[in-house]
């Protein structure tokens, strides 16, 4: 049977195309890692070496590919969740006229998957562009030798094949809220739904404080054996990582919207405040997703900022030469700056997500907006409500990811090099810190003007009339 | 019990109670009517009479207490969910107050939006009779125009057309002049009219508004959710008269 259309579930195409930038920045990514771990490996071929080199890159680059794909996931979950919560009213009419919501559910998940696939080949294609390009300079101006690169890596036709399932799943997950809007609604007229009150499982739970514990462990007992030595206390570490924080992203729910509800009332009680504060907090499924989405590329950007440091920080107690003192010091700063540059990526998906989920969110709320200036709010009072909202949602997945950052930092370099080093360093990375929270600033204001400026740019009246 | 063939929306010692003990409210109470073939029928009664209890449950929308409800012969209060969407994709029709149409689709579009949501292909017979009733609504040189683009009264218009469109069982109207000028209104009550009369298009009103009702061939008024009258037509100043009586009795 054929499903209705998808654009009557999820709006204009203008309206997902978050889904599709987000899927073309990791395709672009994933195309552009590729092939620079085609370059250095067919390079070290030509050259006569062993391409070891080549191996162990592609495999970071898939591991941070893998990452950057997560995280957009979040980005499309989310994003797919705020698109049709803004149009529960017209599902419902359509659900009462005789569509039934799981062929709509479908219709959504197929929208944006096309959307997703277009993005994410669109992506691989110009990030294989750059990558060729630039491997022609370099080999021309004859810093590579000649050999069989590849135009297009197989493994980036892969990596648009992944990133598109991968939507086609986050789109599921996000269309759940379709399953909300029922035929009754489209007579009552009434336009709010009803919130989402469902708990976190017990089984969700057990595996958040099982996999937590777990991982908190691992991490322990990495720092031990860092102390002894050899190289297995980084794996350790890595894998402990890697559990806790598959832990924290599944009870994300129980903590984070007490985290935000906790920022926002510092932001003060004056009327705008506390709207803002509800408001962040309005929907604690898209405002734990919203935030986590952030979490996890600043908690990437922090450790290993935070790691490198306290390599250095370590490096400057162990017994070398001045000479080898400056050159350790050189390459584990350079080398920090590219995997930085590198994982900063993810964050980069995040904050798109972010912005987008803000202003489609406040654009749903024109009606309510619209009823705020009738009651008294000034224009200014509105964007400050706004704008608070978005401090709240980002200071708290920055505070948050900083804090994970800097603790996992710490005990990857411990697990690392404990044994060369007196006691435990910490690493604290100014420079990326202020960074962060000047992205952070960044970030809050590109998600908070356009949409305040539109929603105070709209008389009141007009507001009230449109009834979405 | 078996509702006759020609009896399209029936009733039978309906009733709906929200909440339970002390708090219990009973919307719908003993609530017995039969809708037959054809026809144009308005609900009427005071806010809270249990008017929106009575559409919801012809509806399929909202599960009843106690009762029997029939909706073209097949019995809605044994349905499943998914069962009752596919009765109302294939037997009911709806009008809003607010219109609901998808504003992104054309006027041509909006109309055939049941036909597309059932996934079925538009016979020729039905094709005609989408153009003849988009003809006989004046739309027809407005197919291509999006909802926004043109006023309440043709935006009702469109929606009628929609409700018409696949030959459902029954239309129910839910206020559906609510939203308009008096002008627009008495356009919109004389179609609702002409499709019970011409095409013989059984259609259930709910409606405050004497006037509205005035349209209708039969007058049902409920009161604290019990059916308290069943007239035939009637001028807006009788129906006026019944309900102030009913407003005054009840206070």
């Amino acid at each position: 049977m054929k499903g209705p259309r998808s654009d009557l579930v999820l709006g204009s195409r203008r309206e997902v195309r978050t889904v599709g930038l987000v899927a073309g920045i990791s395709g672009c990514y994933a195309s552009v890692l590729m092939s620079a771990a085609d370059l250095v490996s067919v390079d070290a071929r030509s050259a006569g070496s062993h391409n070891a080199m080549g191996v162990v890159l592609s495999v970071v680059a898939t591991v941070f590919i893998a990452v950057a794909v997560y995280v957009a996931a979040v980005v499309i979950a989310n994003g797919v969740d705020t698109v049709v919560a803004g149009r529960l009213r017209q599902i419902a009419v359509l659900r009462l006229l005789g569509a039934d919501a799981r062929s709509l559910r479908t219709a959504v998940v197929r929208g944006a998957t096309t959307v997703a696939l277009t993005g994410a080949v669109t992506g691989v294609l110009l990030g294989a562009l750059v990558g060729d390009v630039v491997r022609s300079v370099l080999v021309a101006r004859g810093s590579l030798h000649h050999g069989d690169y590849a135009w297009l890596p197989p493994l980036s036709v892969l990596a648009a094949v992944v990133i598109t399932l991968a939507a086609a799943v986050a789109a599921w997950v996000g269309s759940r809220i379709v399953l909300r809007a029922t035929p009754a609604q489209a007579l009552l007229g009434a336009a709010v739904p009803p919130p989402d009150t469902r708990r976190l499982g017990r089984a969700r739970r057990l595996a958040t404080f099982g996999l937590i514990g777990f991982g908190g462990l691992v991490l322990v007992l990495a720092a031990a054996l860092g102390e002894g030595g050899g190289g297995a206390g980084f794996l350790l570490a890595a894998f402990g990582a890697m559990v806790s924080g598959t832990g924290i992203l599944i009870g994300a729910r129980l903590v984070v919207p007490a985290l935000v509800a906790l920022a926002s009332r510092l932001l003060g009680s004056d009327p705008p405040s506390v709207v803002a504060a509800r408001n962040a907090v309005r929907e604690p499924g898209r405002t734990t997703r919203s935030t986590m989405g952030l979490v996890i590329g600043v908690t990437l950007v922090t450790t290993f900022a935070a790691g490198f440091d306290a390599l250095r920080t370590a490096a400057h107690s162990w017994d070398l030469t001045p000479h080898q003192q400056v050159q350790t010091d050189q390459m584990l700063h350079y080398t920090s700056v590219i995997m930085t540059c590198v994982v900063a990526v993810s964050s980069a998906i995040a904050a798109v997500g972010f912005v987008s989920t803000m202003s489609l969110s406040v654009i749903q709320r024109t009606r309510e907006i619209g009823l705020l200036r009738a009651l008294g709010f000034t224009a200014r009072q509105v964007r400050v409500m706004i704008t608070k909202e978005s401090v709240a949602l980002s200071a708290t997945a920055v505070g948050f990811g900083m804090a994970l950052g800097l603790v996992y930092g710490a005990l990857g370099a411990q697990s690392l090099v404990g044994f060369e080093t007196d006691g435990f360093v910490w690493g604290v990375p100014g420079v990326v810190l202020a960074g962060i929270a000047v992205a952070g600033v960044l970030l809050v204001l590109a998600a908070s003007w356009v949409p305040s400026s539109r929603a105070v740019a709209i008389a009141p009246v007009e507001a009230l009339r449109d009834a979405g | 019990m078996d509702s006759s063939p020609e009896s399209v929306v029936s009733f039978h010692s309906v009733s709906k109670v929200y909440g339970h003990g002390g708090g219990a409210v009973r919307a719908l109470d003993e609530v017995t009517v039969v809708v037959p073939r054809g026809g144009f029928t308005a609900v009427m009664g005071p806010s809270g009479s249990g008017k929106s209890t009575f559409m919801n449950v012809a509806a399929g929308l909202d599960d009843i207490t106690a009762g029997e409800v029939y909706v073209a012969g097949q019995p809605l209060h044994q349905l499943d969910d998914r069962a009752r969407t596919v009765l109302r994709r294939s037997h009911v029709g709806f009008v809003f107050q607010s219109f609901n149409l998808v504003p992104t689709l054309d006027v041509r579009e909006n109309v055939l939006l049941p036909f597309e949501l059932a996934g079925r292909r538009l016979s020729a017979e039905q094709q005609a009779w989408v153009e003849h009733l988009l003809a006989v609504l004046g739309l027809a040189d407005r197919v291509t125009h999006r909802p926004g683009e043109l006023s309440g009264g043709q935006q009702q218009r469109v929606a009628i057309a929609r409700a018409l469109a696949p030959r459902p069982s029954v239309v129910l109207a839910d206020e559906p002049t609510g939203n308009l000028d008096t002008r627009s209104s008495r356009e919109v009550l004389g179609l609702l009219r002409t499709a019970a009369r011409e095409y013989g298009q059984t259609i259930v009103m709910v409606s405050h508004d004497p006037v509205a009702a005035s349209y209708a061939d039969r007058v049902l008024v409920l009161a604290d959710g019990r059916l308290v009258g069943d007239h035939g037509a009637m001028s807006p100043q009788q129906i006026a008269e019944l309900l102030i009586g009913f407003e005054v009795g009840v206070a």
